[in-house]
């Protein structure tokens, strides 16, 4: 995981980045709010982000502010590590866009477990991005079958978009990905096709003479 | 937050830290427990990070105290209270507690009547001055 600090204090900042490294993250060092921004707004920005408020160049709130209205499908997860002190700083801070706020001088354990929080957070959005990517892919291969479809009382053929009358299966398989396959429901078979089939043996036995003449009309 | 250690803390600290420095005068600038917790962090084979941060404190910080003093002279108060801030800062992140106090009050009160500035000012130098010698005593203790 890579994680921007912004810090203009070089013994803060010396100390953080050493942190960091131990904790095993990969550190992108920036020394004024200006580079901050630079390396945040860049395609690949790291995905967490330590900034100090007052620093020279653009400010840390200012930098958490453009950095919500980047229209990017993750956004970076922010802390402020900063000596402003005060429920007023913390909720100017939290405003202004970043997720957590912690005070100098900090706790090492403290500042670890606010990074741990942060990581599983980014790597969260990072597996939702992965499984919306997914679904807008398989959305693309959808097509949809929606609204109101005039469908006859009688034949049930449905009456298309270019105002013609097709079969059901016809319809549907031109309006989505489903294909038939054709069989008769036991009701059916029960109520019509039983009866045909008698019919059709009746009529076939019933006279030998003329037998091989209506099997062949059959076959044709 | 780091340990916190009072004044009478020092001894037990320097059995942490066997030979901090033992100029009695300059011991207190400096909060040891600070500088115990960065010790923890150094790895082996690595320069001493604690020799490092101390010459990173004594090439930036004269830098603020001037502006500091030049914003006092100067009456201006967003220079003198951001100055102080970034003094605080460093100094508060190194354990350097006294010059860390006197920046906090530079700030809170960096509006206030020049001859109160002037005042924190003159504390401000003598505990830079007694916090430089704590820290070179360190650093020389460190790479002697």
């Amino acid at each position: 995981m890579r994680i921007l600090i912004a810090e203009d204090d070089a013994v803060s900042r010396r100390i953080l980045e050493t942190y960091l490294r131990n904790w095993g993250y990969e550190v992108v060092t920036t020394l004024d709010g200006d580079e901050a921004w630079r390396a945040m707004s860049e395609p690949n920005a790291p995905n967490l982000a330590i900034l100090d408020i007052m620093m020279p160049g653009i400010d840390g709130l200012e930098i958490c502010r453009r950095l919500r209205q980047l229209s990017g499908a993750i956004t970076p997860y922010i802390i402020l590590l900063t000596a402003k002190h005060g429920a007023s700083e913390i909720v100017k801070g939290i405003e202004a866009g970043a997720d957590d706020y912690l005070t100098k001088p900090y706790d090492r354990s403290e500042l670890r477990a606010r990074v741990q929080v942060g990581v599983r957070i980014v790597e969260l959005q990072n597996k939702l991005a992965v499984r919306v990517k997914e679904l807008e892919g398989a959305l693309e291969h959808v097509k949809l079958l929606q609204g109101i479809l005039p469908i006859c009382s009688y034949c049930k053929k449905i009456r298309g978009d270019q105002d013609y009358w097709q079969t059901v299966e016809s319809y549907v398989a031109d309006h989505s990905e489903a294909e038939f396959s054709h069989g008769i429901c036991p009701t059916c078979y029960e109520t019509t096709v039983k009866d045909q089939l008698a019919r059709f043996r009746a009529f076939t036995s019933q006279d030998s003479e003329s037998a091989p003449i209506k099997r062949r009309l059959i076959e044709t | 937050m780091s340990t916190e250690l009072v004044s009478n803390d020092i001894f037990l600290v320097q059995a942490l830290i066997p030979t901090a420095p033992t100029n009695s005068a300059n011991l207190e600038a400096i909060d040891w427990g600070v500088l115990a917790t960065l010790e923890e962090i150094r790895e082996d084979g690595e320069p001493d990070l604690i020799v490092e941060l101390i010459d990173l404190y004594i090439g930036d910080a004269p830098h603020w105290i001037e502006a500091i003093r030049i914003a006092v002279a100067g009456n201006d108060a967003p220079m003198l209270k951001r100055a102080a801030h970034s003094l605080k800062g460093s100094s508060g992140s190194l354990g350097v507690r006294q010059v860390a106090e006197t920046c906090r009050m530079l700030e809170l009160n960096c509006s206030d009547s020049a001859g109160k500035v002037e005042e924190l000012l003159q504390i401000l130098n003598r505990e830079f001055a007694a916090a430089c010698d704590a820290l070179v005593a360190e650093r020389t203790r460190r790479l002697g």
